[in-house]
């Protein structure tokens, strides 16, 4: 155990947060609320993390809205799909943990501090109906519109996403014909919510947890970034902080939380912790794996899940507002109608109505050729494509910026202006049109899964929501780029059921905890679950505080004692 | 279309204010987000500017086109962004007040075009007072100060003085003549 005792402290509480998105947040409210002071330290100007910026999704399985909606549902029917999800890689005791504490904490929040979610309708989970265990709907919530004005002063200071408006929910978005059908939204509500900054998605889910810490007066340090732990050669009982260009060293009497997110902006750590070379990102950059740079020195242990690439876009011209490129998730354009992914043979490679399907096989490297077969990859749209749908930050109908993507009036004429094989590309376009109008894939099944129709697919769009021709020029041609995961990472700090980090010697660092993104995700395995990375993030505050403040959860023990 | 009016009261004579504002460039520069601006000729200018919706900047060109100098109490201008379907014009009066004070109202309208129109509103909507608003202030900022230093009275020279001056011009350039003949003579 290090030992670093500074020569004096400049302050004192009982838990620091590092980090302050929801699992931060959620361990500094919890602590609080049992009788422990905490405070935040976040290095970013702005509050609310990767949280923020996500879609707000939140899994419960077994949750007590979807009860009251009449939705049949238990914990131990999520358990059963999240460990099939697993496919082995997950720990049986962490899913088992998390599937028993998320409705929880779920009702702790609300009842603590007024988080109002609701259950997102008739949306299923991502492997439903093939997968035992899956829901038609009803793990899916999403926080009901907050009112930013609420925040205060923190108001501007705590973070927006630049990836989808945040005055619509998903009900709006799924009411107004779903992410294909931008044309049908409900753009007068936008305007009222955007006007009156009512915050959705994860914007809002983040602002009910910086409002819970404000109404509880638990000090929200921006701009101050935790450089090193400290410790007293048996626990972890500070940090050092540095803020204003000063250090700060403060002290933790019961710990300290790392909740960081990931390391995706940390093009080292991508490359040797997930094997991603030269990720882009769509997350802000202060995602760069302090945890490890923080833990590391304690002796943490880390542990690594299957971690694929995702596929990014950039739109020239658009940037985050630290000026940094903006890189868009692919996701909801590659599996629409009248649209293919391809490789440098032309060829499709996956089912790119399911992004899980596709990035895996983005991630395939043949050991016979040295090469990766499906890298680099382009989405192939055509005319029809361009005026239904919206691609990246062009809405329907809209020219494309200049260096978006590559124009040509044929198949064959794009597949020479991007190097892919024209032959390929143009028996592959034939196949797929045929496909489009028998309304099924043979070869990757694309169009069979709900929640690939409705996230990636047009419901308009008959006989399939996802197949569609590519057969009226002008062709388009845009490139994808290895990215990032959002924020969620394959590699992070081993922990057990109460979040304490685990070292080397599998035992808990006494004083260290870990909460959300920064937790290696044996409870989650293989594949994950949208909306699983929310929920694990107030899920793991909640036990890491309550651990914290001395009144660790028995749930678990309690469960695994029934015969 | 959407629009946003936003008055406000400068202190500075109408005369002063019409000066700043007969100046596309002093208008270009106090864009919140400029990038650059490129004068075409007296009526028409295209503009670069980053412009921040939530978290998401987006760098867009706009045309901008006088329509009617009027000054000093008015000018009228359209623009269009370039590959984006907006459009949209706006005005700029401004009418003398007493003890040497302007009240400005600057007018500006946006109107998204094509089938995604009601979604530019939307997005428009709550940004617009703000921009224009933070415009307004910094116009109003930016002739006050020009103003106030023209204010400070300059050092009056006294009539012996500007006499010295003359009569010291007219022996320089007396000296510099005789210099030439002195050198050509020297050839």
């Amino acid at each position: 155990m290090m030992q670093n005792l500074p020569a004096k402290w400049d302050m004192e509480v009982d838990l620091v947060s590092v980090g302050s998105g929801a699992g931060g947040l959620a361990a500094a409210i919890t602590a609080q609320d049992n009788g422990f002071s905490a405070l935040v330290l976040e290095r970013a100007a702005e509050l609310g993390g990767v949280t923020a910026y996500s879609m707000g999704e939140v899994w419960i399985p077994g949750n007590h809205l979807a009860a009251q909606a009449g939705i049949a549902d238990s914990p131990e029917s999520g358990l059963q799909y999240v460990s099939t999800l697993a496919m082995g890689y997950g720990d049986e005791r962490a899913m088992r943990n998390q599937a028993i504490h998320g409705p929880v904490a779920l009702k702790y929040f609300e009842s603590a501090i007024g988080l109002k979610l609701q259950v997102i309708r008739n949306f299923p989970d991502y492997y439903y109906p093939q997968t035992k265990g899956s829901a038609a709907e009803g793990r899916y919530l999403e926080a009901t519109p907050f009112a930013a004005e609420e925040l205060g002063e923190w108001q501007h200071k705590t973070r927006l996403t630049p990836h989808l408006p945040a005055g619509f929910t998903h009900e709006d978005i799924f009411h107004g014909g779903g992410l294909a059908n931008i044309l049908g939204w409900d753009y007068g509500l936008l305007a009222d919510r955007l006007t009156k900054d009512l915050r959705c998605l994860g914007p809002g889910l983040a602002a009910y947890f910086v409002k819970g810490a404000l109404d509880r007066k638990i000090p929200l340090y921006t701009e101050t970034s935790a450089e090193e732990l400290i410790g007293d050669g048996e626990r972890i009982i500070g940090v050092r902080a540095r803020r204003d260009g000063k250090d700060l060293f403060i002290k933790a009497n019961r710990g300290v939380v790392l909740a960081v997110s990931g390391y995706e902006r940390n093009h080292d750590l991508a490359k040797t912790l997930s094997n991603l070379l030269d990720p882009v990102s769509m997350v802000f950059g202060t995602v760069d794996g302090a945890h490890f740079r923080l833990a590391g020195p304690a002796g943490a242990r880390v542990a690594r899940m299957p971690d694929p690439p995702n596929l990014g876009i950039h739109m020239p011209g658009e940037e985050h507002d630290n000026g940094t490129p903006l890189w868009r998730g692919s996701l909801p354009f590659l599996g629409l109608p009248h649209t293919i992914v391809v490789n440098s043979a032309g060829k499709r490679f996956a089912n790119e109505a399911f992004y899980r399907s596709v990035y895996f096989a983005v991630d395939a490297i043949d050991g016979a050729t040295q090469t990766h077969p499906n890298y680099p990859c382009w989405m192939i749209i055509d005319h029809q494509a361009r005026t239904k749908y919206p691609c990246g930050g062009a809405m329907p109908g809209q020219d494309l910026p200049e260096g978006f993507a590559v124009v040509a009036g044929s198949v064959a004429e794009l597949a020479g202006k991007i190097g892919v094989d024209a032959e390929g590309l143009q028996k592959t376009v034939a196949q797929f049109n045929k496909y489009s109008e028998a309304g099924a894939d043979p070869e990757f099944q694309r169009g069979t899964s709900p929640w690939g129709a409705i996230m990636t697919g047009d419901l308009n769009h008959k006989p399939n929501p996802n197949l569609g021709t590519l057969s009226q020029g002008p062709y388009y041609a845009i490139a994808l780029k290895r990215m990032g995961g959002g924020g969620i990472t394959g590699t992070g700090l081993l922990a057990d059921n109460h979040c304490r980090v685990l070292g080397w010697n599998n035992a808990p660092i006494p004083g260290l905890y870990v909460a959300g993104n920064s937790m290696a995700r044996l409870d989650t395995g293989a594949l994950m679950q949208s909306g699983l990375s929310n929920a694990r993030g107030m899920t793991h505050g909640y036990l890491a505080g309550l651990h914290a403040a001395g009144r660790p959860s028995n749930l678990l023990e309690r469960a695994e004692m029934v015969p | 279309m959407i629009d946003t009016t936003q008055s406000i009261e400068i202190d500075a004579p109408i005369g002063q204010v019409w000066g700043f504002a007969r100046d596309i460039n002093g208008w270009a520069r106090l864009m919140p987000g400029l990038q650059g601006c490129e004068i075409l000729d007296e009526d028409r200018s295209r503009w670069t500017l980053k412009v921040g919706a939530g978290a998401l900047v987006r760098t867009v060109k706009v045309a901008v086109q006088v329509q009617r100098w009027a000054g000093p109490e008015a000018v009228d201008f359209t623009y269009a962004l370039a590959g984006d379907p907006v459009k949209g014009g706006g005005t700029y009066r401004a009418v003398a007040l007493e003890n040497g004070r302007t009240r400005m109202e600057l007018t500006v309208q946006v109107e998204g075009t094509g089938p995604m129109a009601p979604m530019w509103e939307a997005m428009g909507r709550p940004l617009l007072p703000k921009f224009a608003r933070g415009f307004a202030g910094q116009f109003k900022a930016e002739v006050e100060q020009a103003y106030g230093a023209a204010q400070v009275p300059p050092v009056k020279r006294s009539i012996l003085a500007r006499l010295l001056a003359w009569l010291l011009a007219r022996f320089l350039a007396w000296i510099g003549r005789l210099r030439g003949r002195a050198a050509r003579a020297a050839e």
